[in-house]
């Protein structure tokens, strides 16, 4: 796969491989079982860069490409797919939209400590009654003087533990039509920001993923981000992004789980011979791999459609419909080659297997995917 | 100051049949990363410039390219057909060209050994080439104004050295942790073009002095070396088993 990539991309996969085997790898299945979020890796990583791949470096980021940023994230799901989600989703749709829509001033102000991973980002859109249809949310921001006074209850809020950086989807004038939704970015520690219980989750354990409410919240206007009524518009520009680290994600963990079961059924013999030489397996085999490919030739393909500065949303979302649901069949038939093996805590391809579910439900289900690509085709 | 660092791109599997450099199956030498890291801190006590040398196909880049996302400011790639199946005599003589090239330098630093052939020569032979004093094994250097005190360990003697510039050294794996590479890093190294390629005719070389026709040793065949298991029970009942397996771990320096 690599001989496709430039020598760059070559380097960024090679240093993000070592980096992930030798800090993330002996913790990998001690976080996920601990749901604990590992505080000493995240702060290397902030210091390395991985907080602000696309982050040009006048803002403290490392300057990268769409294609570096797909690779990385790509490498970091391989070895713990619950970090993959906290830089992906800091990056894509928490980083890039202040990038995007952010005034001068904001971004001078928000960027830097972001990029560096000194603070965390978080996208707060879902809540209790919006999921899949968005413009469903009701949370609130009204104006009064020179501040927002926002109650918002958001859930399922990626980072949600540990960000300090939020941005929260509100509607800005209630009664109005329900797409004219706007961003605010409310800081941790503003009185009236409450972070709640984690949830525990299946698979992505290491990840604080939590609700945050907003009671009576004051947030100064100047934390719009763009417009008022532009929010639609920055959430959908961030999940075009947000969905091909998502495509990543998936790539990686499907990767990870191909190599396992390679390991695995070279190693296991039964009817006296490794397991790997009955016919079945193979096949297994063969369909792993060339999803993990495909998988990541439609991931590369977006990334460089955006670095190239073209349209790349339909084929960002194909990517992650594509990936995701690849993901998914790839670690589902790891564990049928490592048999009952692969149902226990003792291999890996169990976490591969729980952490690859959700990536067919966040960013947008399968289901609403399709939608989107029909509607794009359709157009 | 001027540190030139040799590095090599070697293969990362043992080869099946028949040697093949490419991208997938080459890394950056592990022990000349710690090298790396040793040239990258004198050059922040220092001052300078670090070059990474290396002789090589032209897959040998992505060497040179690790190297330059971790710090190092410049690379140089000695590439030519001409150059297949040297062995370490051909390529000192090739890396010493290059190095004279290169020349004015302070400081040129080798690691001790390659995770693919594992000679340990290439250093000692290049130095002596280039005629300059070599310390090898090195594994601490202190500044001093006009030079370095360096340290090796040898025989259970620890030999500490003073040193003027120009010096060769190599330099133990486990003097440094090598960095790890900034992103931001990688960025940097990719938008300046700051690697060369040097051919034969750049290095005033012969084809006669190096590849195949400049080395004296040729290896003929490599193949997978059988490693005999053998398998022994040991006798009576589960007491003297266990005492026996003591006994026997324990002769054998296992335990103890
Ligand atoms: C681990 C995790 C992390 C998350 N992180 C974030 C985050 O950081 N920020 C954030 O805002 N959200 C986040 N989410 C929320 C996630 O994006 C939503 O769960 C997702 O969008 C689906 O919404 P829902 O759960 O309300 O399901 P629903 O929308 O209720 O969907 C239920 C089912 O109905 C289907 N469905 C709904 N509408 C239609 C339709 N029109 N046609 C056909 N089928 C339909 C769906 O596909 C699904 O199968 C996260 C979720 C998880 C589990």
């Amino acid at each position: 796969m690599d001989s496709i990539l430039s020598e760059k991309h070559r380097v960024v996969r090679r240093s993000v491989r070592r980096f992930c085997e030798r800090e993330l790898q002996p913790i990998a299945k001690e976080i996920d079982q601990e749901a604990r979020f590992p505080w000493e890796v995240v702060e290397k990583m902030g210091r390395l860069g991985y907080f602000g791949i696309q982050v040009p470096k006048e803002l403290g980021g490392a300057g990268l490409d769409s294609l570096s940023y797909a690779i990385i994230i790509e490498e970091i799901s391989r070895v713990c797919a619950s970090l993959g989600l906290c830089v992906t989703v800091h990056n894509s749709v928490a980083v890039y939209p202040i990038l995007a829509f952010g005034s001068e001033e904001q971004k001078a102000k928000w960027v830097p400590p972001l990029a560096r991973g000194e603070k965390i980002g978080a996208f707060c859109l879902t809540e209790p009654n919006a999921g899949s249809d968005a413009t469903g949310i009701e949370s609130t921001s009204i104006k009064d003087g020179e501040n927002y006074v926002v109650n918002a209850n958001k859930v399922f809020v990626t980072n949600g533990g540990v960000a300090d950086i939020c941005l929260i989807f509100v509607q800005t004038n209630p009664g109005a039509d329900r797409k004219e939704m706007s961003v605010v970015v409310a800081e941790r520690g503003t009185p009236g920001f409450v972070v709640g219980d984690l949830e525990d989750l299946c698979g992505m354990r290491a990840n604080p993923v939590s609700s945050i409410r907003l009671y009576d919240c004051r947030v100064p206007v100047k934390s719009l981000l763009g417009k008022e009524g532009q929010g639609l518009r920055i959430g959908l520009t961030a999940l075009d992004t947000g969905r091909m680290g998502i495509a990543a994600q998936s790539a990686g963990i499907g990767q990870a789980a191909l190599e396992e079961a390679l390991r695995y059924a070279r190693q296991r013999r039964q009817f006296g011979v490794p397991i790997e030489r009955h016919q079945a397996i193979q096949f297994m085999i063969a369909d792993m791999a060339t999803l993990v490919d495909a998988a990541k030739l439609m991931t590369y393909r977006a990334a460089v459609l955006r670095d190239r500065g073209k349209p790349f949303s339909q084929e960002s979302a194909m990517a992650k419909l594509f990936a995701s649901e690849a993901a998914s069949k790839i670690t589902d038939m790891a564990v049928q080659i490592h048999g009952g093996y692969g149902y226990s805590k003792s291999y890996p391809v169990e976490r591969y297997y729980r952490d690859a579910r959700v990536t067919r439900i966040y960013e947008g289900t399968s289901e609403i995917h399709r939608m989107v690509i029909a509607r794009g085709l359709m157009r | 100051m001027h540190i030139i660092v040799c590095i090599k791109s070697v293969i990362v599997k043992a080869p099946e049949a028949g040697m093949v450099r490419s991208h997938d199956s080459t890394e950056l030498n592990p022990f000349d990363r710690p090298v790396l890291e040793t040239a990258l801190r004198i050059k922040e006590a220092r001052g300078g410039i670090v070059t990474a040398l290396s002789m090589g196909p032209e897959s040998s880049i992505s060497a040179i390219s690790e190297a330059r996302a971790m710090g190092v400011d410049r690379g140089v790639l000695t590439c030519d057909p001409a150059l297949a199946g040297s062995d370490t005599l051909a390529t000192s003589t090739a890396l010493a060209a290059a190095l004279k090239k290169l020349a004015p330098f302070d400081l040129v630093l080798f690691g001790t050994r390659t995770s693919d052939s594992d000679t340990g020569q290439v250093g000692p032979q290049a130095a002596l080439l280039l005629g300059i004093p070599l310390v090898t094994q090195v594994h601490s250097i202190e500044h001093r104004d006009s030079g370095l005190y360096v340290e090796r360990t040898a025989d259970g003697f620890i030999e500490k050295f003073e040193l003027s510039f120009p010096v060769a050294l190599t330099i133990h794996p486990a003097s440094a942790q090598p960095r790890d590479i900034d992103l931001a890093g990688i960025g940097s190294a990719f938008e300046e073009e700051n690697t060369k390629i040097w051919n034969l005719s750049d290095l005033e070389l012969s084809p006669d002095q190096v590849g195949d026709a400049g080395s004296p040793t040729k290896v003929l065949s490599i193949s997978r070396a059988k490693r005999h298991k053998k398998c022994e029970f040991l006798k009576g009942d589960a007491l003297e088993q266990a005492d026996e397996l003591i006994k026997q771990l324990t002769e054998s320096g296992m335990i103890g």
